[in-house]
């Protein structure tokens, strides 16, 4: 088995066993991390991968948490029935917007992803629909119930996220291990030679678009579960910058990189909270110095992920 | 139709107003090993570009198996058993040989949209397959040494090797070379001209453009000369060679080869 599976199951074990040993308030850090992380992932199929400079995926995050907070809160769907269009809203959202741009390079594509987050915002703000609650954004969004049982109690929720996580790394390495998740590492690479090899550069980065946006969209569903809340700050540019930011920090393509940049532009602002706002030094020091010292992130990808029959090298 | 793979019929490919390839004409035969020869800046790597769909031609037709097929694009060429290599070469540095050679089976997969998120047994077989054919490969031009080493950490003549091993992965019809012989000591290009002889010999033709001349003259059946984007001569090695207009345009112009 390839190392980075291998910690990312010693990852899930740590996480698994987290809620044990953690008090009320950091619970909902960790509840917020794995949310997060799923989001990191999501952006990194998009950029990571395909190499699309996506700058709005806070978007589809928030797609997904209005979704479920707009179908449960103003049509009184139960939870557990909105998690499928929180899913498919933001895929075909993500089709359609990502479609007229999908062909910009690199600075051209970031600049329009960033339009997008803004006409979000812009959409949910001021209450287009008489649907998103305005400014204030939806409040009082129901606990989710299975067969009768309420699952409303905080570590419920902390492993609702976590088996969303899980099955977002098993997507991850199902990806990895595909003609798909090849085919968007040779877009990125080279796209001129990857199209002369057969590759239908379109469709392949419309695919981690709709992929990742997909799971962005239950991600959002969970946040909005968590919080029993929705508003718009949630989802807008800084925060997409925040998901940009934690792939190329982390490591492109990595799966330890990206949890590791979630961590360190997540996790470790909180620990130093005591120190207020200064807690966002963290923040912006990580971006520099990794930008500096590790320019393919802090845990970069590895790649060589073939069968062990092909191995004949000398290690 | 006829019996030739590929024709070339009065081609024009404009930049900005100026001619890089001028009402060119040309038919390749299927198993033929095709030579197209010509100073710097003839406008073969152009030709190339068009024919493999990174251009698009101003004027004329290219006609693939009695098709018309200019302005499709690239990755459907690739489809249609029209494979390449670079003149300068494009791996995909970071990523493993065996990556790189995969790249070629991509069209020979048969794996469904939602195969990149759940396997099925026969999505892995179809996976198996395709691995096994890049060992194939691999032993084939010598690569399985490296096969998990980056291919960007090699060396020139195996970086060429990775290219041509590649393309062969996606079981083309016709194999474009652009340039192989570029950077090679003269015992793998002895290598190469062996190593393409090869690949002729499994059913595949083989368009290319070279300067190394003894390379050329000995393995070519048939060659074009282009100068200034137009054809100036063309035939079988021996008439080439000898051909006046030919020795001209290489005396004429800074001989570098």
């Amino acid at each position: 088995m390839r190392q980075s599976y291998k910690i990312a199951i010693l990852f899930l074990i740590v996480m698994g066993v987290f809620p044990l040993f953690s008090n009320s308030a950091w619970l909902a850090v960790g509840t917020t991390f794995l949310i997060y992380s799923v989001v990191a992932f999501s952006q990194d199929i998009i950029l990571g991968r395909a190499g699309a400079f996506q700058m709005g995926q806070a978007v589809f995050f928030g797609l997904g948490a209005y979704t479920t907070a707009i179908l449960n809160v103003q049509f009184g769907v139960p939870i557990i029935y909105t998690f499928i269009p929180a899913i498919i809203i933001p895929l075909i959202l993500a089709i359609i917007l990502a479609g007229p741009v999908i062909h910009l390079r690199g600075d051209y594509l970031l600049i329009a992803t960033i339009g997008f987050n803004i006409i979000f915002i812009q959409v949910v703000q001021n209450n287009v629909f008489e649907l998103t609650g305005g400014p204030n954004g939806i409040f009082g969004i129901d606990v989710v119930k299975i067969f009768g049982i309420e699952f409303m109690s905080q570590t419920a929720v902390y492993y609702m996220s976590f088996i969303l996580l899980a099955l977002t790394l098993w997507i991850m390495r199902n990806l990895d291990a595909s003609k798909f998740g090849r085919a968007m590492f040779y877009i990125n690479k080279d796209d001129i030679a990857a199209q002369s090899m057969g590759i239908n550069v379109r469709y392949y980065k419309l695919y981690a678009f709709a992929l990742g946006s997909a799971i962005a969209g239950a991600a959002g569903s969970m946040f909005a579960i968590q919080y029993s809340a929705v508003s718009p700050e949630a989802f807008n540019v800084v925060q997409s910058i925040m998901f940009f930011t934690i792939v190329l920090v982390g490591g492109s393509a990595s799966l330890p990189g990206v949890l590791i940049g979630t961590f360190v532009m997540f996790v470790l602002p909180e620990i130093f909270r005591e120190f207020a706002t200064a807690r966002y030094l963290v923040f912006g020091l990580a971006m520099i110095l990794t930008m500096i010292l590790r320019p393919r992130g802090i845990w970069p990808v590895k790649f060589g992920n073939i069968p062990n029959y092909l191995k004949k090298d000398k290690k | 139709m006829s019996d030739f793979l590929l024709e070339i019929k009065n081609l024009s490919k404009l930049f900005h107003g100026l001619v890089a390839i001028d009402e060119l004409n040309m038919k390749v035969k299927k198993g033929q090993i095709y030579g197209i020869i010509g100073p710097n800046g003839a406008g073969k790597t152009t030709l190339f570009n068009c024919i493999t769909g990174l251009y698009t031609p101003e004027k004329g037709d290219i006609i693939w198996e009695g098709k018309k097929i200019n302005g499709t694009a690239p990755y459907k060429i690739a489809e249609l058993g029209i494979l390449r290599t670079f003149q300068t070469i494009r791996l995909f540095s970071q990523m493993s040989v065996a990556e790189n050679i995969m790249s070629g089976r991509h069209i020979k997969s048969n794996q469904r949209w939602y195969n990149g998120i759940i396997h099925t047994p026969s999505m892995q077989k179809d996976e198996k397959t395709n691995w096994l054919k890049v060992g194939e490969l691999m032993e084939f031009f010598e690569l399985s040494d490296y096969a998990t080493t980056p291919a960007g950490d090699l060396s020139y003549g195996l970086q060429r090797r990775i290219e041509m091993a590649r393309a062969l992965a996606a079981e083309p019809k016709l194999l474009i070379l652009d340039e192989p012989a570029a950077g090679l000591n003269e015992n793998e290009t002895i290598k190469l001209a062996q190593t393409i002889r090869d690949i002729r010999a499994k059913g595949v033709t083989i368009l290319m453009i070279e300067h190394d001349m003894d390379m050329v003259m000995s393995l070519c059946e048939y060659i074009t000369v282009i100068n200034f984007g137009a054809k100036i001569s063309e035939g079988e090695p021996a008439f080439v060679q000898d051909d006046p207009v030919v020795i001209e345009a290489y005396i004429g112009s800074d001989e570098d080869e």
